[in-house]
């Protein structure tokens, strides 16, 4: 996200306001999804994460990146609603919505053929991440789906560098044990 | 398996598959994944589903809330529970008002004129509150997440 947006935005500027609002929810809202699997609470979530990143910007560095910052937000909120929920931190999501009521959208016209099979591999990814304990979907959301650095994964689950590799590739080996688990054989895709 | 510089072999860290994946790994180390790839068939299969699995995660495409949803100062839970409850009192209070308002001049001495001022009054606050009441059933049901289960 550019320094300037974030600088316009820490003078005031509403235009710079309302657009740096408009991305971090955005993005906030992707990464809460990941970690809780369900619209509303998701959108909670981010909206609650959103409000309290403008709260502290203006203290913020701005030589910063900006997405490690409000993603720290959105999974410090998410530890204080599953500590008012008493849900143990390590926990596997439990689904309170069937998974076909709130899959992800595909553009299924943009390759029809080899989007099948990608669509598949999505759908189940998904279907899998609920049963990933939380520091597994933490850092495949960092990774995977974010595209965040190691070091910036580093600064937002406040690990150290060396910690990440080995977290995030125990993360995805669980992640590929469950593909497994549903039938999944990825030797016939290649 | 690779070899140090001593020529040992060495057992070979799989989380380096990982790192070689995302390109986060220093020169020394992708030239150890590289050898240990060309040597190790199951190496190979495990980097390419790692792979998939990347690919299928970056590609997924999920769909967001409009723009609208985000301003910097958003509704959390209590501001949107407080709004519903207040908006709720509002109608209660407002009906109540009105009927005894209304039966009041209806059964009073007030000259004509005085009852259809108030009746004008009242009736044009009806319709107001009236059409407010449509936009947000309108809205509601046209919510694209309405069919979402809580």
């Amino acid at each position: 996200m550019e320094r300037r947006l974030v600088e316009l935005a820490r003078e005031g500027d509403p235009k710079a306001r309302e657009e740096l609002a408009q991305r971090c929810g955005t993005a906030a809202f992707r990464f809460a999804m990941v970690l809780v699997s369900e619209r509303e609470v998701a959108s909670e979530l981010s909206q609650d994460a959103l409000l309290r990143f403008f709260v502290t910007l203006p203290s913020f560095d701005v030589s910063r990146p900006v997405l490690p910052w409000l993603f720290r937000i959105v999974r410090n909120r998410l530890a204080d609603m599953r500590r008012r929920e008493r849900t143990p931190a390590g926990a596997a999501l439990r689904f309170a919505v069937p998974i076909e009521d709130w899959l992800p959208v595909t553009d299924r016209f943009a390759d029809p053929h080899g989007d099948i099979e990608r669509l598949e591999l999505q759908q189940l990814v998904w279907r899998c991440l609920g049963q990933l304990k939380l520091p597994h979907r933490e850092i495949i959301a960092l990774r995977d789906f974010q595209d965040l650095s190691y070091r910036e994964i580093a600064t937002v689950l406040e690990i150290p560098m060396g910690t990440v590799m080995s977290r995030l590739h125990a993360a995805r080996m669980a992640l590929r044990g469950h593909l497994l688990e549903t039938g999944y054989h990825f030797g016939e895709r290649r | 398996m690779s070899e140090d510089r001593l020529g040992m072999r060495m057992p070979f860290d799989e989380e380096l598959l990982s790192g070689y994946l995302d390109g986060a790994l220093t020169q020394q180390d992708t030239q150890r994944v590289r050898v240990h790839l060309e040597e190790s068939t199951s190496a190979r299969a495990l980097l390419e589903e790692l792979r998939m699995m990347r690919e299928a995660s970056m590609s997924s495409r999920i769909e967001t809330p409009g723009d609208a949803q985000w301003s910097e100062v958003p509704k959390t839970p209590a501001s949107r529970w407080s709004k519903r409850a207040g908006f709720s009192l509002l109608l209660v209070w407002l009906t109540v008002v009105s009927g005894v308002v209304l039966w009041g001049v209806a059964t009073g001495t007030e000259a004509w004129w005085e009852k259809a001022l108030v009746f004008g009054g009242i009736a044009g606050l009806g319709l107001l509150f009236f059409s407010v009441l449509q936009d947000r059933i309108r809205t509601s049901r046209t919510d694209r997440y309405r069919g979402v289960k809580k």
